[in-house]
């Protein structure tokens, strides 16, 4: 579960550039909402901030049912980042490291045991279609393949909140409905997510309700219970 | 340099191996200093111990004409004990538990040796010297030498213990010194830690980030950059020890007929290099032991603190 109450971020050293404004809403546990707006208007920053990235300047946040403010030990916002899934625009993956080793991360880093961490990789590394590309490093990958890697790195160890920054812009249409299928069931057996994009075709595929930013505003929640 | 947990694939161990390699060469020659400075501080406290304790309780007595009657024989009476035993006999006022030592003909010549070479000396008028040395808590009167020239006029009292003090005095404050060395030994290698551990941080800001955000806690990334300069700090620590090894070996050797002055040894004879390992002090091998530990806790504990502490950028 997801509650904003009056949240503002602000970035810069001294704060002083309003990027998010006054955004109130709520995402049920299990609930799928597209993140929607023209670039610029805020959505990567929206979901960096509920990536624990960064924090609220202003406002009051639930994550996963659990309250984020600067009070809290930097232990459970660990706890909390595992238990939370990013496809990062850019992807973020570490270049040096094989496209296995790089999927695995969120494993290792929970420290599961290693046979069971092989299993896992070969597994979802089949299903995005890497399979054959494990031990690639990650900076040989085109862009779809890199794509997919952070995509597999994202669900791997089954979170509960799954945050995905336009995670098909490098697909091809078929992987893209197959992903988006696979984000649809997911959200179904009870992962919360939000996903940013830009792609009409995607959004009416799969109708869910959207959250709609205009510069750092929410303009539409169609998801609030009125 | 392989590091115990470049087994773990999370990209923090690859790439840029030139601040790890000058790390290790900064520690190995800050170890070096610091040995030489610990060694330096062990002879200090050795000399310092010596002068509190054995050095400083022995007495000198030196008695010119020892044989001469103390009162000329006149007709009336027969002659009296001579001036040597006056003064020996004086001497059994001193504080019990202090050993008596009146040189023999022998050893008087082997002590003058160097100066008269080995020609008969018999016909030289030699005083006779007594050694004195006191039980380790026991004073010597103040007044020892004047009762003494005043029963034997011309008898000379050497104590070791006036100059003792100074030489003491002395080496504490070589022990001070070499103390202030060893901090600003272990400044600099702190701040050596740290510059390298900065050059770690920045090159692999991104991969850090990207860890973070994947939920790995600050130990595990401390542990990891703490884990890394540790070893290197122990490698290159152990290597400026063994290093430092070589000029102190010569260094004791040289100087190990001074510290065997005793009562009974007069000779200044070089020790062979195997009888060597007896003449180091235990304290200064343990010492040197520890070093390596010393140094690897300190790039540790540096480490440690620096990354969690640029961490806290990162909420
Ligand atoms: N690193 C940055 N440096 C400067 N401005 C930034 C940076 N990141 C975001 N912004 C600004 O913050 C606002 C929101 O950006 P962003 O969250 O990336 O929007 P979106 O993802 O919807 O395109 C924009 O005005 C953008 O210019
Ligand atoms: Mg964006």
């Amino acid at each position: 579960m997801i509650r904003l109450e009056n949240v503002s971020w602000r970035r810069g050293k001294k704060q002083n550039t309003q990027v998010l404004s006054d955004l109130s809403f709520s995402i049920p546990q299990g609930g799928f909402r597209w993140l929607l707006g023209p670039s610029g208007a805020g959505k990567s920053s929206l979901l960096s901030l509920l990536h624990l990235e960064t924090l609220p300047t202003e406002g009051r946040m639930l994550l996963l049912g659990k309250p984020v403010s600067k009070a809290e030990k930097r232990a459970h916002f660990v706890r909390l980042r595992q238990r939370i899934g990013m496809v990062h625009q850019d992807y973020k993956l570490i270049p040096g490291l094989s496209v296995a080793d790089n999927v695995a991360l969120p494993l290792r880093l929970q420290k599961r045991p290693e046979d069971e961490i092989q299993d896992e990789i070969h597994a979802i590394l089949k299903w995005v279609g890497l399979g054959e590309r494990l031990n690639a490093p990650a900076a040989s990958l085109s862009g779809g393949e890199q794509q997919r890697t952070a995509i597999a790195r994202a669900i791997i160890h089954r979170p509960g909140l799954i945050l995905a920054d336009e995670p098909t812009n490098a697909l091809e249409e078929s992987q893209a409905h197959r992903l988006l299928d696979m984000f649809a069931e997911l959200s179904d057996m009870g992962t919360t997510m939000v996903v940013a994009t830009h792609n009409e075709a995607l959004i009416r595929r799969l109708e869910r309700p959207a959250l709609y930013l205009e510069r750092g505003r929410l303009v539409q929640d169609e998801g609030a219970t009125v | 340099m392989m590091m115990p947990f470049s087994g773990r694939k999370d990209g923090l161990s690859v790439s840029e191996a030139l601040p790890d390699r000058s790390l290790f060469t900064l520690v190995a020659m800050m170890s070096f200093l610091a040995a030489l400075t610990l060694a330096g501080a062990t002879g200090a406290r050795a000399l310092s111990a010596r002068w509190a304790g054995g050095a400083a309780q022995l007495v000198t007595v030196q008695v010119p004409d020892p044989d001469q009657p103390l009162t000329p024989a006149s007709k009336k009476e027969p002659a009296g004990p001579t001036r040597a035993e006056a003064v020996l006999a004086d001497l059994n006022t001193l504080p019990p538990g202090s050993v008596m030592h009146r040189l023999d003909k022998e050893e008087l010549a082997r002590l003058l040796e160097p100066w008269l070479g080995e020609a008969d000396n018999s016909a030289l008028p030699l005083p006779a010297i007594i050694r004195i040395r006191l039980s380790d808590n026991a004073q010597v009167p103040n007044d020892l030498e004047q009762t003494l020239t005043a029963h034997v006029p011309g008898t000379i009292v050497e104590h070791n213990a006036s100059w003792g003090e100074r030489l003491k005095a002395l080496a504490n404050s070589l022990l001070a010194c070499a103390g202030l060395a060893l901090l600003t030994v272990g400044g600099i290698a702190t701040l050596v830690t740290g510059l390298a551990t900065r050059a770690g941080l920045s090159t692999r800001r991104d991969i850090i980030e990207i860890l973070h955000g994947l939920g790995a806690s600050d130990g595990y990334i401390a542990g990891r950059f703490a884990w890394r300069t540790a070893m290197l700090g122990l490698g290159g620590s152990l290597a400026g020890t063994v290093l430092a090894m070589v000029p102190l070996l010569v260094l004791f050797r040289m100087a190990a007929p001074f510290a065997n002055i005793s009562l009974q040894s007069d000779t200044l004879l070089l020790p062979d290099w195997q009888t060597l390992q007896n003449i180091i002090p235990t304290d200064m091998l343990v010492a040197f032991a520890a070093l390596p530990f010393v140094a690897a806790f300190i790039c540790w504990i540096t480490t440690q603190s620096m990354v969690r502490l640029w961490l806290r950028r990162l909420p």
